[in-house]
């Protein structure tokens, strides 16, 4: 922490009145003081208000965990206020995060309750953001005197990703679960008609369909399907970032639209009562196991602020080890540009699991390139690798794995229906 | 640095070039017209002050015209020099004002608005001064009268400044 300094304008008002007071006094020019009288009360009226306590101060942040594009608020505290008529904050801008004011400067008096000026932050992207660092000057009254500027280290947020616009009306392909909201291959005590049949010891009376009982000459009851919860795993690939981010109201990213997505489809199925787990492939190895229910979203949605973007050291198809159960439906959430990636979704496919995948690769996404490297060359090699991801996909489609591109609501409905019918019919598992 | 300057700074830096200016070109009303080296070095010191408010240019740039004032009007007890101390404590508040951040910092109207009230306090002091001075001009000069004017001035500084304290606008 600094110490209280004479500001400029001090200096200034003491030189000025004193040299017009001594001059005018040497010369018997009188004028002299008439030019030089309101400096002398500036002068006096700030070394009248030299500070005697040394006020520490720090900045806090309202909130430390937000969503994309919600705001908090940065405040000052100050210990002691008693000598300190103005303030002013600097705060260094940062990538993703806007400011209000914008430049993240402000200069104000102290207002007559003590209440500073205050900082609005809002991040434009999920993830880890480090506030950038903040100077703070404090002047006394009369501005005679300047506490710093003092530099503070900016406070960190966690983003968690905006909640995007998501539901489905579609059921999961292949519940296995205790209870739920999915209808069931199997007969249980739901409320969707199964069928009618004879009368068995063990059945409810309240299940007996008189009208057909009666017509039939035998007892006959109503079975209905079971409904159960199913197990929902989210693969996220963030083995890269393509694509330009302009944040939460800008250009999306490969990663944004992952990121959102993913959250989006957690929400969904936690809300819906099934079992959401999250496997990231990516440098961090994010994993979150199987779960339900609020505090397990917020779980995975902190993971997913986290991650760690990158290949990791040796990566390759055999380290994805998912630990999907039977039943389990898997999304993965990739551009597809890795070949691990696709050999693994492959590999889940043959397992029998209902697997699909959403298409996260932005239409204008452009390879980052090394300066100097000819644009016409990356451009052919971007193409060049396009085509095979092309064909990644179409291979993947042919598995029968689909594959869509995120849209927000309605984006599985169709692909899960389509799964939920062809999980009626026989299959061939293999392990 | 200078695109960068808000229209709030640029009004700033204008007035503390300008009351310098004001305050030595005033002396031209009365007759005296200052050399066109010492506009020069004013104006350079001045523009010096309005790029950098916290450096020593401003305050050498009033010394200037201060002593200018001293030296080229004898007995110059002019209503003039009302105008010229206007000029010095314009040009006095606003590099104050500037000096409050970099000059990227947008200027807080509030903040305005109180110093303005104190410059033209403050400046209540310079016609009073000035006041005295012609009615005391044509008596003879009694021994020690400069150390109790002195005296008088500094004890109504520090009334004033204690009055100033206790009515600050808010």
């Amino acid at each position: 922490m600094t110490h209280w300094h004479t500001t400029a304008a001090l200096s200034r008002a003491l030189a000025i009145g004193s040299l017009g007071l001594a001059v005018a006094v040497l010369s018997g020019e009188p004028v002299l003081v008439v030019l030089t009288a309101p400096f002398l009360v500036f002068a006096a009226l700030g070394l009248l208000h030299r500070p005697t306590t040394e006020p520490r101060f720090t900045t806090q942040l309202d909130h430390a965990v937000l969503h994309e594009g919600q705001g908090t608020r940065s405040r000052l505290s100050v210990d002691d206020l008693s000598e300190v008529e103005q303030v002013t904050r600097l705060a260094a801008s940062v990538p993703h995060v806007a400011m209000h004011p914008a430049d993240g400067r402000i200069c104000r008096l102290i207002g007559p309750d003590g209440t500073l000026p205050v900082v609005e932050v809002s991040p434009r992207r999920w993830g880890r953001r480090n506030l950038g660092e903040e100077n703070i000057a404090l002047t006394s009254r009369w501005a005679g005197y300047r506490l710093g500027p003092t530099t503070l280290i900016g406070h960190q947020l966690q983003v968690l990703p905006v909640r995007a616009p998501f539901d489905s009306r579609a059921e999961a392909p292949q519940p296995i679960g205790l209870v739920g909201a999915h209808r069931s291959r199997r007969l249980g005590d739901g409320t969707e008609f199964a069928a009618i049949r004879p009368f068995q010891a063990g059945d409810r009376l309240r299940r007996i369909n008189w009208r057909v009982s009666l017509r039939s000459q035998s007892l006959h009851v109503v079975t209905s399907r079971g409904e159960e919860d199913t197990g929902v795993l989210v693969v996220v690939d963030a083995l890269a970032d393509h694509g330009r981010s302009g944040g939460v109201d800008g250009t999306a990213s490969s990663l944004d639209v992952t990121v959102r997505a993913a959250a989006a489809l957690a929400e969904h199925h936690v809300r819906r009562g099934d079992r959401v787990a999250l496997r990231v492939v990516g440098a961090g190895w994010e994993s979150v196991g199987y779960g339900a229910g609020q505090r397990h979203l917020r779980m995975i949605l902190g993971r997913l602020a986290l991650l760690h973007v990158g290949e990791p050291r040796g990566f390759s198809a055999d380290h994805l080890q998912f630990g999907a159960t039977a039943g389990t439906v898997v999304i993965v959430l990739s551009p597809m540009l890795s070949d691990a990636m696709a050999t693994a979704t492959a590999t889940l496919l043959r397992r029998g699991l209902p697997v699909l995948v959403i298409d996260t690769l932005p239409p204008d996404a452009a390879p980052a390139v090394v300066e100097g490297t000819d644009p016409r060359v990356a451009d052919v090699a971007w193409r060049m690798r396009r085509l095979e991801r092309d064909q990644v996909l179409a291979r993947l489609s042919a598995l029968g794995c689909p594959v869509v591109v995120w849209r927000g609501p309605g984006t599985l409905d169709d692909v899960l229906r389509r799964l939920a019918r062809r999980a009626q019919l026989p299959q061939v598992s293999a392990r | 640095m200078i695109g960068a300057w808000s229209p709030g700074q640029w009004a700033l830096r204008v007035t503390m070039v300008l009351g310098v200016l004001v305050a030595l070109a005033s002396t031209t009303l009365v007759g005296v017209v200052p050399d066109w080296w010492l506009v020069l070095v004013v104006t350079g010191l001045a523009l010096g002050f309005a790029s950098s408010p916290e450096s020593h240019a401003g305050a050498v740039a009033m010394a200037f015209v201060v002593v200018w004032w001293g030296v080229s009007l004898r007995d110059g007890l002019h209503p003039e020099a009302l105008l010229a101390a206007a000029g010095l404590l314009a040009s006095h508040v606003a590099g104050l004002l500037a000096a409050y951040g970099p000059d990227e910092l947008s200027v807080d109207a509030a903040t305005v608005r109180r110093w303005v009230f104190r410059g033209l306090a403050s400046f209540l002091l310079a016609p009073a001064v000035w006041l005295v001075a012609v009615l005391l001009r044509d008596r003879p000069e009694a021994p020690g009268v400069w150390v109790a004017g002195l005296t008088v001035a500094l004890i109504a500084t520090v009334a004033a400044s204690m009055a100033f304290t206790a009515q600050e606008p808010t």
